[in-house]
């Protein structure tokens, strides 16, 4: 094996292109966390509501995302789902970028399921009574959650949120497989050219952890400036 | 003056197997007796670039002219064979590594990868080719210039693609089927591949061909060859022999016609090229 | 998606097998359970190097599950694929290379399961074993572990179903378990790739569904026994 040459990796056409790679996988973790928070919300809501048809929504799209790996839900939405859609849909959605909205979408999906268990746990860790005495002042079912409990529970759903955030930093990797030019797809390509595998994984591989300890150390600094309030 | 022999004999194997513990990379200076010791020769093909080498969907087994030309190798060694699927991405690191002992993948003899790896003489040679919509307009390939093409991840098309036509879209994926997934799913204006492999995929398409038009531009002559690791002159060479005795024999001709000829979906009826060269 | 099924259910549940290496479902299931069992070890090891109080041992063993699990499964499987003929000296499969990145990535995972499982228990139970005359080695594996492996039960579970879909991404580097079987069907077939995917999905769903079934309920026991 050739001795490790980073110099061979940093030409200007490969920095260009890893830099790409990771300008774009920013990108679609930045899309995925704004769109997966609310629905997993809502998710979250659903299986916590009294209403049995709202709870069993709720179970099915935890249940079921939960259960089928990444790899095969973007290979479904990629490949599976465009086809489902209506003409002038699919049309648009070719014209625009398919890879990154298909693997936003995808991603999206998968990772409310996770977080919306984590929101779930959040707000049964509220103590009941914090509900029931609200209802008892005559909010609604759903001005309590918003007024009373959800502020409450934040402190606790904010840490398993940002673990489940890390994880979809990583989760991006995967989006490679149906053409999204993220950059583990982008470090795949330097390797292919320059043929040094090391080289390329090592830089690649900073690149990933420099975001993901960013991440984790957040989640340090948020249990030490806000602990958990026991009642 | 036998005993001066015996020594330096016996120097010369302590010396070869030092340099075999030490660089573990590069194996011991003679892969062809390993793999004779071995009783198999590991070729690495790819399983999904029909008629290449692909899987047998009845018998579940890998077949195909890569496939049959690392059996003919193997039969010249004295050895069984023993096809191993590979990512195009994944062929040359496979056999840098060792975890291959040759490469029948469909490999093209570019300058850039003789830095890193042998080839034989061409096996093939073809086009690389774009494969579009009827119903695109496109007849030239200069006019997918600002569009978006598909292909396979590691390979040649990428950078033979963008050579062509600087400001082409290209997106790569796993494997070549899955792009042609993609281009009859119109999320791209073009496919890029071997002429061979396009031509295949057309005779599949059957009634759709209609649809579909292989663009008569090439975009590079492709040189296939089988992949070697550098440095071993012994397995080099008998390679090359027993491709030489194929060519001679006519089962070179044969195995042409086997895969490509006028029964398969190619329907060639003369082929372009001997197996006698290898030059680019 | 009948027709489908009753065409390649062989090719979909062992792959090439017996004229080729072991694939399908059953290369995933294997996989997978596999490389729980070899992750659990190594798993325990670095856990309780975790909450070891000697700094030495402690620090480097933080850092590198800091360093592991920030790196995505994919790229620790890179690594493992250019790493490992090196490394060891053989030139390795793709099983091998799989089984190799899946143990090192889980077995970090479980190294905090087992962290929190230990912190999890009061530590009266450490210092009254302790002050009893046992040694640390001892007072963990006579009083602290038996107690924590309850509690962590389910986790390992879950940890075995997440296990299960990591297997997917072999598909990347060739390996043929059932995701890259599904794919080879798809390019057979090009036309059903509704059918094709939501089959591949529809097995993974039922294994791994049911596994997390199990964990649900062990989970409800062990509350049950709490009070």
């Amino acid at each position: 094996m050739p001795h490790f040459d980073l110099a061979a990796v940093l030409t200007d056409e490969f920095r260009g292109w890893l830099l790409q790679g990771l300008l774009l996988s920013l990108e679609l973790m930045a899309t995925t966390w704004l769109l997966a928070v609310p629905l997993a919300t809502f998710t979250a809501l659903c299986r916590l509501s009294s209403l049995a048809p709202a709870r069993w929504l709720g179970f099915v799209l935890v249940e079921g995302i939960r259960n089928i790996p990444l790899l095969v839900q973007l290979l479904f939405w990629y490949f599976a789902v465009p086809e489902l859609l209506p003409e002038s849909v699919r049309a648009w959605l070719y014209e625009h970028n398919a890879e990154f909205i298909c693997a936003a979408g995808g991603l999206t999906l998968y990772t409310s399921a996770f977080m919306a268990e984590d929101i779930r746990s959040g707000i049964r860790a509220v103590p009941i009574t914090q509900l029931e005495a609200a209802r008892a002042l005559g909010f609604s079912f759903l001005a309590s959650m918003r007024r009373i409990v959800l502020p409450q529970a934040i402190r606790i759903i904010v840490p398993p949120l940002i673990s489940q955030s890390l994880n979809l930093w990583k989760n991006t990797s995967v989006a490679t497989v149906i053409g999204t030019a993220e950059l583990m797809y982008q470090a795949q390509r330097v390797e292919t050219a320059s043929f040094r595998g090391v080289e390329t994984f090592t830089l690649t591989t900073v690149a990933y952890l420099s975001v993901s300890l960013t991440i984790t150390a957040l989640a340090v600094w948020f249990q030490r400036r806000f602990p958990v309030r026991t009642a | 003056m036998k005993s001066l022999l015996n020594v330096s004999h016996w120097a010369a194997q302590l010396c070869v197997a030092l340099a075999g513990l030490i660089s573990v990379q590069s194996a011991a200076a003679d892969q062809l007796a390993d793999i004779r010791q071995k009783g198999e020769l590991v070729c690495g093909v790819l399983g999904t670039d029909e008629p290449m080498s692909f899987i047998d969907p009845k018998t579940r087994s890998l077949v195909g002219y890569d496939v049959d030309l690392c059996a003919a190798v193997a039969k010249k060694i004295g050895v069984t064979p023993k096809p191993k699927q590979l990512a195009v991405a994944a062929r040359i690191p496979e056999l840098q590594q060792g975890r291959v002992d040759i490469l029948a993948a469909t490999l093209t003899h570019t300058k850039e990868r003789e830095a890193v790896v042998d080839f034989s003489l061409n096996v093939f040679v073809t086009g690389q080719k774009v494969m579009v919509r009827r119903d695109s307009g496109i007849t030239k390939v200069a006019q997918l210039a600002g569009k978006k093409v598909v292909t396979v991840k590691g390979g040649t098309q990428e950078p033979n693609m963008r050579k062509a036509v600087p400001t082409v879209d290209v997106v790569t994926f796993e494997t070549a089927p899955q792009a042609f997934v993609a281009l009859q799913q119109r999320k791209a204006a073009g496919f890029v591949n071997d002429e061979v492999s396009l031509l295949d995929a057309f005779g599949k398409l059957g009634d759709a061909q209609k649809d579909y038009v292989v663009l008569p531009d090439s975009i590079s002559v492709e040189a296939i060859a089988l992949g070697l690791r550098k440095g071993e002159p012994a397995l080099k060479t008998l390679v090359n022999d027993a491709l030489r005795e194929l060519e001679q024999s006519g089962q070179a001709q044969q195995l042409f016609f086997k895969w490509f000829g006028p029964t398969s979906r190619l329907k060639y009826r003369t082929r372009s090229f001997k197996i006698d060269s290898d030059r680019i | 998606m009948i027709d489908i099924i009753d065409t390649y259910w062989l090719y979909f549940l062992v792959g090439q097998y017996p004229d080729g290496p072991l694939g399908g479902l059953v290369l995933t299931i294997l996989l997978g359970f596999a490389a729980l069992m070899l992750a659990l070890p190594l798993g325990i090891a670095l856990g309780l190097a975790r909450v070891s109080e000697r700094r030495w041992l402690q620090w480097p063993v933080t850092a590198l599950v800091y360093i592991v699990r920030g790196t995505p499964l994919l790229m620790v499987i890179f690594w493992a694929y250019f790493f490992l003929p090196s490394v060891t000296g053989h030139k390795t499969g793709q099983f091998a290379t799989m089984l190799t990145a899946l143990v090192i990535f889980n077995g970090m995972y479980i190294a905090e399961i087992v962290r929190a499982g230990i912190q999890g228990i009061p530590k009266g139970q450490m210092e009254c074993a302790r002050s009893l005359g046992l040694s640390y080695s001892k007072a963990m594996r006579y009083v602290v572990l038996p107690q924590a492996a309850r509690n962590m039960l389910p986790s390992f579970v879950n940890q075995f179903v997440t296990t299960l879909k990591e297997t997917s991404l072999g598909y990347i580097i060739g390996l043929a378990e059932v995701s890259f079987v599904a794919n080879q069907i798809n390019t057979l077939l090009l036309t059903r790739p509704v059918a094709v995917f939501s089959t591949l999905a529809l097995a993974y769903f039922i294994l791994c569904f049911g596994l997390s079934r199990v964990a649900y309920f062990l989970e409800v026991r062990r509350n049950r026994q709490a009070t």
